[in-house]
């Protein structure tokens, strides 16, 4: 059995195990996490930054076939089914992030992070930077051909994107994540053509707080403030979003 | 070989001006130097990429205290594109500290109405000493350009009325 194949077997029975027991995992990490622990361990230091950087591609791609991620998050890293994210052309450094903060019991709250957390357990720091790489190295999402979105609070939305709401002490979405939605450093994420079931729920579990993974709060207290219609209508705004 | 005439006036002033600024030199010179004094007032050094992992600027830590000597502190963070806690509260006319530190790049922060205004540099952690005089909410405004959200960077002080 050469090295493929070990980690074949590995990725199979690690994915059946987590969505066998992933309640479990949640269980346990609710009690570690509870009270004075830093929302996540990853801080940005030039270290960590380089780290993430020399991730492999390559060595990515393998990992993504024997860890089975194509199977939610598609085999160029966008989506088959609108409920899952897409990845490709995401930010290495938010990847990387996210994998931490799951592997770390950091990013929870739903059914899909217990699966990512007990994937993360099978994973190093390595591997993540290395799957971090490969996802970068796709283009971003386009609008598939003959998908439209409702736009109905079109220039609302467009305004809110642009110049934010000073009376909610709303900063403008552009000024994070860049005018044409590619995310910015170290790890604001990309947004264009991202699927609009993930965004509305990303928003929300921000909103309520069952996802808690941002310093500081910033995500948690923008997504406060927001109405639904225009979480909505911002998961349009993205969704539609041809990143240049 | 021929001279530029100067007035004898203008002369003297040259001298002032020459003799003004070798004080002013030699103040600033002997001040730094024997003194050890320098700007910022409050030189304390912090990992500005580590702050939220633990320590003063961790995310449970941030907010006002109230001293034992009837004093506030208040510790906060600068990132783009706001001030954490977004909304604080202290009393009008008693002594506040403001502890403020950089998570990111170089920021200001500014209290309209007050004397609070100072760098957030990285990197340093920034001490402000002050009382507001006004009862009132305030915006905390960021006067140094931090990035394309900058002018939208601030959050807000809320001042109530006498000691608490």
């Amino acid at each position: 059995m050469n090295n493929k194949h070990i980690k074949t077997v590995v990725g199979v029975a690690g994915l059946a195990a987590a969505m066998m027991i992933s309640p479990l995992f949640a269980a346990g990490h609710e009690a570690a996490v509870a009270g004075k622990a830093p929302s996540t361990n990853v801080a940005w230091t030039a270290e960590q930054v380089r780290f993430v950087a020399q991730g492999d591609k390559t060595r990515g791609a393998q990992l993504s076939e024997s860890l089975f991620c194509a199977s939610c998050h598609g085999n160029a890293g966008v989506a088959p089914s609108s409920n899952w994210p897409s990845l490709a052309g995401q930010r290495a450094e938010y990847v990387f992030k996210m994998l931490k903060d799951y592997k770390d019991g950091k990013r929870k709250g739903s059914h899909a992070a217990e699966i990512m957390t007990a994937e993360g357990q099978l994973v190093t720091d390595q591997d993540m930077a290395d799957l971090a790489q490969f996802y970068a190295s796709f283009p971003l999402p386009s609008l598939p051909e003959g998908v439209t979105f409702d736009t109905a609070m079109g220039e609302q939305i467009t305004y809110l994107v642009r110049r934010g709401d000073g009376k909610r002490l709303l900063a403008p979405c552009q000024s994070c994540h860049v005018s044409n939605g590619e995310g910015q450093a170290t790890d604001t994420p990309a947004l264009a053509g991202q699927t609009p079931e993930y965004f509305i729920k990303t928003m929300q579990d921000y909103k309520t707080g069952a996802r808690s993974n941002d310093v500081y709060s910033r995500m948690r207290l923008i997504a406060k403030v927001l109405t639904d219609e225009e979480i909505v209508q911002l998961a349009h705004y993205y969704a539609g979003m041809t990143a240049k | 070989m021929s001279t530029i005439h100067i007035d004898p006036l203008e002369k003297r002033w040259l001298w002032a001006i020459g003799g003004m600024l070798a004080i002013f030199w030699g103040v600033q010179i002997y001040f730094a130097a024997a003194e050890n004094m320098h700007p910022p007032s409050n030189v304390e050094t912090i990992d500005s990429a580590k702050l939220h992992l633990s320590g003063e600027f961790a995310e449970e830590n941030l907010g006002v205290k109230k001293e034992a000597d009837g004093s506030y502190t208040v510790t906060m963070v600068a990132a783009r594109y706001g001030f954490y806690p977004q909304e604080i509260e202290v009393p009008a006319n008693t002594p506040v500290k403001l502890r403020i530190a950089s998570f990111d790049v170089l920021h200001g922060v500014h209290v309209p109405f007050s004397n609070m205004n100072t760098m957030v540099v990285p990197g340093y952690v920034s001490e402000v000493h002050t009382q507001f005089q006004t009862p009132g909410s305030f915006p905390m405004i960021c006067n140094e350009y931090c990035g394309l959200g900058h002018d939208y960077m601030y959050s807000k002080l809320h001042v109530t009325a006498g000691k608490s």
